[in-house]
């Protein structure tokens, strides 16, 4: 019995999830991961999910899960999906993270806060798509300006008010160290830059251009 | 969380949209505002059920990836119910009644009578017509309007050929098309029932032999450029041309036409026959699908428990018609969906309508004053905040309390005592600002008052008083100007434009409304015309609405705590703050789980 519910324990955390803000490129990704092809997509609305084999066929399978970007729905998917997760894919949109930068790091904040991640400690990759086009910024300077951005959020979230329950809203749950400037490296997770382009630099007929995500896919199978 | 109404309106056009929830599809019409075509509800009927039915395999079997690999080659399809669509319409389309047309023929009546030459093909047209009428009679589960249409067409076609071997009549009649070729050529139909009534009692039945031309005129379907459209156009013309020989080509086509419109009835009453079969059946086994699952829900399983939830709602002081469109959306939501196994219709309903309401309170959009204070910090340029909401409920109070979280966080405030009508206003902020610079006084903060007040007595425009406050902010180096106003009812139109004044001129970065916990169905009026006023009377392009509600006297319900949904309903605007008493630190942010908690507490 207890082994069976160690069994399950694990199998249970077996999900990957494809988080982000709207027309990041999570729909796309995914199509792409599961299929190769390009599929015109639209805002999602609900939740996708499907089975992903590893190419080397080794370790296993993991279920990839779509979440919708849509601030009214983020969080609801969110909770129904964040127990089985056993790693965290935020898709960041490259092209036009200077204008979005707040809400990015909004949304990475609520989820890196959430008890249910920080007990887990899922891996986390911070993909930043839509590398075709030309504007896109680099992996390394989101990098730094989410750490920037993160650490501003640590100082206002805990200073906001109290919540009507009393449960303090970013209070128990401090990202990083206190006193020293917020660093990804001071999370209980792994947390690791790559960039992709789920469009590809040949347009729709071309592949995607995947290769960092997919090895990391590989690793933490 | 607005599932109830399913159409939506954006700039020139109108989305319907109908949701399958067994396989989670979405179906989307979009068309123009300005048309209003009838079809649209039964299309989008059509197509859900001819999508459903192709692709059915692919939904069940092969789940997601059988949704990203399936090719859904629906277009022809589609364009086949669309023409579909279109004709039954036609028949349909009731409308204005042309009394012009009437009164001009009425004139020709006694001509007409005259005539008894076209008797004989009359005889022969009318037999045909008589078979296609026959055959819309069996059709008992049309509408009768369809089928009187129908037969009144055939007849109608008949008598008019008559009146083509007259050359006055002819003339007339050409007129008649060259003015009323494009005004609603459906509006000629009313006519015909009409005239069809009365052919007992006058020989005015001739007149509908004019009008008759005009239905067959179907020009308006000549934006969609379909197949029907071909032999009306070529009609046209040749009235115009007055070519006599060629009228009974049209009465032919009239006819064809009218016995397609014949069967087409018939197709559409058969998938509905069968589906009603289904149901009888259906019903028999629902007990026992209940409890084993793959149960879909329907209308009327949910109608009981929604109405149980919707006066649970009431009872929290929901606002009635709030509580009417939640249901309703929960119940479009629903509606249709297979239930898992060992669920009731009770707890199905009620998780729906949780996850809604916990939707409705999540904020759409960053609910974070401290980083946009920080942002305004940084351009070196004052963060306006405005107060306004109606008498009594909190604003100067809340605003105390604000700005001693402000303070508490390091940024200094300037409150502009913009309320020059309520008595000891001005003093009552002043004694706030004198206590908070007591519990903050300026040497923790490095010599600089952290609160100032900013005020001109009595009597004055608040708006002038509002500009010259955040341009003393501005000089002086304050953080955050907090602007308090006068309490105002909404119904009172000089005040609202006032205060829409005061918001348009200075653009805040931040308006408030302050409603209180304790406020009913009145939630919705205030917010409805407090947004109303401030949207009218701006100048610019995109007004500034209400950005955020501070729900003040939370501490006076208990658990009745329905005046949340009310109002983040009516704006979709984030509940920013909420008051919990009196004292400066009674200051709490919402938790949406909390409030939905207790709100769906028996």
């Amino acid at each position: 019995v207890i082994w069976r519910f160690v069994q399950g324990r694990r199998s249970s955390r077996k999900a990957v999830l494809l988080l982000g803000l709207c027309d990041a490129g999570k729909t796309l990704l995914f199509a792409r991961l599961l299929t190769g092809k390009y599929r015109d997509t639209q805002t999602s609305i609900t939740d996708s999910s499907a089975v992903y084999r590893v190419s080397n066929d080794k370790s296993g399978n993991m279920t990839l899960i779509d979440l919708p970007g849509h601030e009214s729905l983020r969080l609801q998917f969110l909770e129904r999906f964040k127990a089985a997760a056993r790693a965290i894919v935020f898709v960041v949109d490259s092209v036009a993270f200077q204008r979005e930068v707040k809400d990015v790091a909004e949304f990475l904040y609520q989820v890196l806060v959430d008890s249910t991640v920080l007990k887990n400690a899922p891996a986390l990759l911070i993909a930043c798509n839509k590398q075709d086009v030309t504007m896109a910024k680099s992996a390394k300077l989101i990098q730094q300006q989410l750490e920037k951005e993160l650490n501003t959020l640590r100082v206002t979230h805990s200073a906001a008010p109290t919540s009507l329950d009393g449960s303090a809203t970013g209070g128990p749950a401090h990202l990083g160290k206190k006193g020293k400037d917020f660093d990804f490296s001071q999370l209980p997770m792994k947390v690791e830059f790559v960039e992709c382009s789920a469009r590809g630099s040949k347009g729709e007929e071309g592949d995607a251009d995947l290769e960092g995500l997919k090895k990391w896919l590989a690793k933490i199978a | 969380e607005r599932g109830g109404n399913n159409s939506f309106t954006h700039e020139a056009l109108t989305l319907k949209y109908k949701l399958d929830n067994q396989f989670e599809l979405v179906f989307v019409v979009g068309f123009q505002k300005i048309l209003t075509l009838t079809y649209v509800d039964k299309l989008i009927d059509d197509v859900h059920k001819e999508f459903r039915d192709k692709y059915r395999n692919e939904f069940q079997q092969k789940g997601t990836l059988g949704l990203l690999n399936g090719t859904f080659d629906f277009k022809d399809d589609f364009m086949r119910l669309l023409r579909d669509a279109e004709e039954s319409s036609k028949v349909r389309a009731p409308t204005v009644m042309k009394t012009f047309e009437q009164s001009l023929k009425s004139q020709k009546t006694v001509k007409c009578m005259i005539e008894t030459r076209g008797e004989k093909p009359k005889e022969k047209v009318k037999n045909k017509k008589n078979k296609g009428s026959k055959k819309e009679g069996t059709e008992a589960v049309a509408a009768p309007g369809k089928a009187s249409a129908g037969d009144k067409q055939p007849s109608a076609a008949g008598d008019r050929e008559e009146l083509t071997k007259d050359e006055i009549l002819q003339k007339n009649r050409e007129e008649f098309f060259k003015r009323h070729m494009k005004a609603g050529e459906k509006s000629s139909k009313s006519p015909k029932p009409e005239a069809q009534k009365e052919k007992g009692k006058k020989p005015r039945v001739w007149d509908l032999g004019n009008s008759n031309a005009k239905v067959l005129d179907y020009s308006n379907s000549a934006t969609n450029g379909s197949a029907e459209a071909c032999p009306v156009e070529e009609f046209d013309p040749d009235v115009a041309l007055g070519d006599r020989n060629r009228e009974p080509g049209r009465l032919y086509d009239l006819e064809y036409e009218s016995d397609d419109e014949a069967e087409e009835e018939k197709v559409i009453q058969n998938p509905s026959k069968p589906s009603v079969k289904k149901g009888g059946l259906g019903g028999m086994f629902g007990m026992l699908k209940g409890l084993v699952g793959s149960k879909s829900l329907t209308r009327e399983d949910m109608d009981p428990v929604l109405e149980k939830m919707k006066d649970h709602l009431i009872a929290k002081n929901v606002a009635a018609e709030i509580a009417v469109q939640l249901c309703e959306s929960v119940a479009k939501k629903l509606e249709g969906k297979v239930m898992g196994t060992f669920t009731t219709v009770t707890s199905t309903v009620k998780q729906a309508l949780q996850e809604a309401l916990v939707q409705i309170l999540q904020p759409q959009r960053r609910v974070d004053v401290l980083r946009d204070v920080m942002d305004a910090q940084r351009h070196r340029r004052p963060y306006v905040v405005t107060f306004c909401g109606v008498n009594g409920v909190g604003k100067s109070t809340n605003l105390a309390k604000i700005s001693f979280w402000l303070i508490e966080n390091g940024f200094s405030v300037l409150i502009a005592a913009c309320d020059t009508f309520r008595a000891g206003a001005v003093e009552q902020l002043r004694t706030h600002t004198r206590r908070l610079n007591a519990l903050h006084p300026p040497e923790n903060h490095g010599g600089r008052t952290m609160v100032q007040l900013y005020e001109k007595g009595y009597g004055k425009d608040a708006a002038g008083i509002a500009m010259e406050a955040i341009s003393y902010a501005r000089n002086q180096g304050f953080d955050v100007v907090l602007v308090d106003t006068a309490g105002r009812m909404q119904d009172n139109a000089p005040l609202m434009t006032a205060l829409a004044k005061l918001i348009a001129v200075n653009a805040p970065d931040l308006v408030l409304f302050v409603g209180e916990a304790l406020v009913g169905n009145e939630a919705v009026d205030q917010l409805v015309k407090f947004n109303k006023a401030l949207a009218d009377h701006s100048m610019a392009q995109t007004p500034r609405l209400i950005d955020g509600i501070v729900l003040t006297k939370f501490d006076t319900i208990d658990d009745k705590v329905g005046a949340a949904i009310s109002m983040t309903y009516i704006t979709s605007k984030p509940i920013v703050f909420v008051g919990t008493g009196q004292t400066y630190c009674d200051l709490r942010s919402l938790n949406a789980k909390a409030v939905v908690a207790a709100l769906m507490k028996a």
